[in-house]
């Protein structure tokens, strides 16, 4: 059974206490993600938009930049709200839509740091490293065919 | 943001801008995002239905890019931003 289930428009979450605490560790994932050129998982998550002119690169970050780390702070907002509810939480398409972006942006910057290159890395990673990624990526796709249904 | 040059004979020798042509937006393979997140994706910020954002998901899976958009720049910029926030590595190019 699936952990999201729409119903009357809202799509509701049921995840047990050992998952809402492994979850939970997404977070400080997130928060402790460093700089770029130090970090891959920053690296992954501010890759350059315009690859042959870094001029305008540089612009592209400077004005959209800003933007994008509030979007992602606001996303792990309701992503907390949602995995420290205890039993069913209710949430509209766009809450979903933000969980779901925090699930990915986790496995991206745990991919990168796991130095996953290539797909067939996946399957070369130690088991506690694989298991973190493919659970994070079973919920994930659980939640993204749940919202695809409203598309 | 453009190298602009000062053109004082010859107009159109800066080969590296063209107002007229359309800025593309460029979709990347990447190892870690799904195939299915992908499509959702697509289908989601562009309205593609679900034949047109699965072949633009293989093609991005089989070929290593893919362009899912095009139009002036800004919208091009807009575009990308869209897809950054969705995690997909997205880039421009002219």
């Amino acid at each position: 059974m699936s952990h999201f289930t729409t119903i009357d428009g809202k799509i509701e979450v049921r995840l047990s206490s050992e998952e809402r605490l492994f979850l939970g560790d997404v977070l400080p994932l997130l928060a402790g993600i460093g700089a770029r050129g130090s970090d891959p998982a920053a690296d992954r998550l501010q890759v350059p938009v315009y690859l042959d002119d870094p001029e305008a690169n540089e612009e592209w970050w400077r004005l959209m930049g800003s933007d994008l780390d509030a979007g992602r702070r606001s996303d792990r907002a309701v992503f907390e709200r949602t995995i420290s509810t205890k039993g069913t939480v209710a949430l509209s398409n766009d809450e979903a839509d933000a969980v779901l972006r925090v699930l990915n942006e986790a496995r991206l910057a745990l991919g990168a740091r796991f130095g996953i290159d290539v797909e067939e890395d996946h399957d070369e990673l130690p088991e506690d490293s694989r298991q973190v990624l493919d659970y994070l990526g079973w919920i994930q796709e659980e939640l993204t065919l749940e919202l695809m249904r409203a598309l | 943001m453009l190298a602009q040059t000062t053109p004082v004979i010859v107009p159109d020798t800066d080969e590296d801008i063209d107002l007229d042509e359309p800025w593309q937006v460029v979709v990347w393979n990447d190892p870690v995002n799904t195939m299915t997140y992908v499509v959702y994706v697509f289908r989601k910020l562009f309205g593609y239905d679900e034949t047109k954002a699965t072949e633009l998901m293989l093609q991005v899976h089989h070929e290593g890019r893919a362009i899912v958009s095009d139009g002036p720049r800004e919208q091009a910029e807009l575009d990308c931003f869209r897809l950054q926030n969705h995690g997909l590595w997205a880039t421009i190019e002219q």
